[in-house]
């Protein structure tokens, strides 16, 4: 049975959630984990003080409600399932590399931060950076698949090194910066300069705007790939698959840089 | 120089006493404005460690973005007086950048060749100046609005790698990528605040490829106010720039979680210290929460201090070690008009005074 969370009251402060991971609470009876503390300043507030607790097996973690000040949900997961049924705040599924993180709500600013591996899903809006590097790291996500079905802040995908992300609302300026490999579909509306100082990897973009004079066009890209590649998404999204049937045309880019990426739009 | 309570003028004594029952009574006081000299930053930082608070600079926005380049990217870096004296190429890059500078043309002396250069002659470029920029140092202009400098930069870094791109009537930017790298020792100056995050990224770039062929480095100008000075004071007291917290008891660096700002506008810091003894600043927040502010006497605030202590400019009323651009380290400024007013270094010491004598934090 899943371990449930109900919050039973409004956090007066932020919280680090990170140490709710199926690994962490696997050996801890309902006690131990009412008493891990998750304050982020010199005031102590604890699972127990937050939550109430109904017993199960930690392998799968349900919050009942979640809240803009739930930092760091599924931060470090490596196997399992945690489900928020709400918003998260900064850090949602930071640097996981296994299982699986669904959010039902919004979440905040670099949700998928550094993540290698596993499957996150969020059914609303994320902030900004989603994906991307945090202070004076080198790289961005570096596996798994980052579903996300609302729209995407500013520079979402920034720093992506391997894996997909696909977001099926819009997504903010920059897309897609310093994109070093990996693939990233974005099936709304996509804000100004795509691909600034993408070295390799994959965009795809179904609403592009008008790219950069660093992307040279190569016209009609006639490959099987993108039809395998639309056969894989299927199960996450019909309109992705659909985007991947239909032709598209390729540009090659960031000139400014190595220029071994590519940003694909409807031909 | 006075202090007040509730707007009612006191003594400095308890104007610090009320100052510390402020702070003190806090979960997460932020410590926010940081416009002050080394020493201000010191016990500033301290004292946010001891309060379990948060601190943050009124120029976080465009500091960071330096940093951030700085540990994600890297940058290659030269000071004012290696482009005065080696320099025979100079690309000035973006609009206003000698405005909290304003000494610094004098300073670079560009209609002088360099004297340590092999060729002895400089040419001198001005990529996005504002109008009648360029002409003060001598420039040739190649225009380019603000909004345009991302792309700009982008078609000249591809020029310069010699890529083909879709770019119409970039002769311009191909003409001056063979002057940049027929260079012997070129500088490219140019200033955060003028320029976004991946723009500046774009651009030290440009420059690490130069480098590939001949010797190419940067003049990156910071914000005024030895701002660069408490950016490395925080950095050797807790190991990170501005945007540091210690809630936990640790210094923990998040730039998104100690913006001051957003701390006080999301309800998160129900205290707040603000420092600006540069300039008559006062915080851009909305929300009222409880401030005590060492700010200049004519700081024009959006809602009354709870408590208020004029204090003296660091250089101008007290001698003051600040963050020179000029020699790119630390210099002491003498003061040019010394009087009696307080140093925000004092005034922080009387409040923690006050805080050991009376309520620990938590």
């Amino acid at each position: 049975m899943t371990l449930v969370l109900t919050p039973k009251v409004t956090p007066p402060q932020r919280l680090d959630l990170s140490a709710l991971l199926p690994h962490l609470l696997a050996d801890k009876s309902s006690k131990e984990i009412a008493a891990i503390d998750l304050a982020t300043t010199c005031e102590k507030i604890t699972v127990g003080d937050l939550f109430r607790i109904r017993a199960g097996s930690a392998e799968e973690i349900r919050f009942e409600d979640g809240s803009e000040r739930f930092d760091g949900v599924g931060q470090g997961l490596n196997r399992g399932r945690i489900l928020v049924a709400g918003d998260a705040g900064i850090n949602a599924g930071r640097k996981m590399s296994g299982g699986e993180l669904v959010i039902s709500g919004n979440v905040g600013p670099y949700a998928g931060s550094a993540m290698a591996g596993g499957r996150l899903e969020i059914l609303g809006n994320a902030g900004d950076f989603l994906a991307a590097p945090r202070e004076g790291e080198l790289n961005g996500m570096s596996g798994g698949l980052l579903v996300l079905r609302g729209a995407a802040g500013l520079r979402a995908g920034d720093r992506l090194r391997r894996g997909t992300i696909l977001i099926e609302g819009g997504a903010g300026d920059w897309l897609g910066s310093r994109l070093i490999a990996g693939t990233l579909v974005v099936l709304g509306r996509a804000g100004m300069s795509p691909g600034y100082l993408m070295r390799r990897g994959t965009i795809v973009l179904a609403k592009p705007p008008a790219l950069a004079a660093t992307f040279v066009d190569c016209g009609q890209f006639a490959s099987s790939f993108p039809a395998v590649f639309g056969r894989f998404l299927l199960p996450e999204s019909r309109g992705a698959a659909r985007l991947f049937r239909a032709p598209l045309r390729r540009f090659a880019g960031d000139m400014a840089v190595l220029g071994k990426g590519e940003i694909f739009v409807p031909a | 120089m006075k202090a007040f309570v509730d707007g009612a003028a006191v003594g400095l004594d308890a104007a610090a006493a009320a100052a510390a029952r402020v702070l003190g009574a806090a979960r997460l006081p932020v410590i926010a404005g940081l416009g002050t000299d080394v020493a201000g930053a010191r016990a500033a930082i301290a004292l946010a460690e001891k309060l379990r608070g948060a601190y943050d600079h009124l120029a976080s926005d465009v500091l960071l973005r330096d940093i951030d380049v700085m540990r994600q990217a890297g940058r290659i870096l030269t000071t004012a007086n290696d482009v005065r004296l080696r320099a025979d190429c100079v690309l000035f890059v973006g609009p206003k950048l000698f405005e909290s500078l304003p000494d610094l043309p004098k300073h670079l002396d560009l209609a002088a060749p360099p004297r340590l250069s092999v060729t002895k002659t400089r040419k001198v470029f001005w990529l996005g100046a504002s109008r009648g920029e360029a002409a003060q140092v001598g420039a040739t202009e190649i225009a380019a609005s603000p909004s345009s400098l991302p792309q700009v930069l982008a078609n000249l870094r591809a020029a310069v790698l010699e890529r083909k791109t879709r770019a119409n009537g970039a002769q311009k930017l191909v003409e001056l990528a063979a002057q940049l790298k027929a260079a012997h020792f070129g500088v490219v100056v140019c200033a955060a605040d003028s320029l976004d995050r991946l723009t500046i990224e774009m651009l030290h770039g440009l420059v690490v490829d130069l480098n590939e062929k001949t010797r190419f480095t940067t003049l990156a100008l910071g914000p005024g106010g030895n701002a660069l000075g408490v950016v490395q004071t925080s950095g050797w007291m807790t190991g990170f720039p501005v945007r540091t917290g210690f809630g936990r008891g640790y210094p923990e660096h998040d730039i998104w979680r100690f913006d001051a700002n957003r701390m006080v506008e999301a309800d998160e810091a129900d205290a707040a210290l603000w420092i600006s003894a540069y300039r008559a600043e006062a915080p851009q927040w909305n929300r009222r929460i409880p401030l005590v502010a060492l700010a200049k006497p004519q700081t024009r605030f959006a809602y009354p201090p709870r408590v208020k202590i004029e204090v003296g400019t660091p250089g101008e009323d007290h001698d003051a070690i600040e963050f020179s651009q000029e020699i790119a380290t630390f210099a002491l400024a003498r003061a040019k008009n010394a009087s009696n007013a307080p140093r925000v270094a004092d005034v922080i010491g009387r409040i923690e005074q006050n805080l050991a004598k009376g309520s620990e934090a938590c």
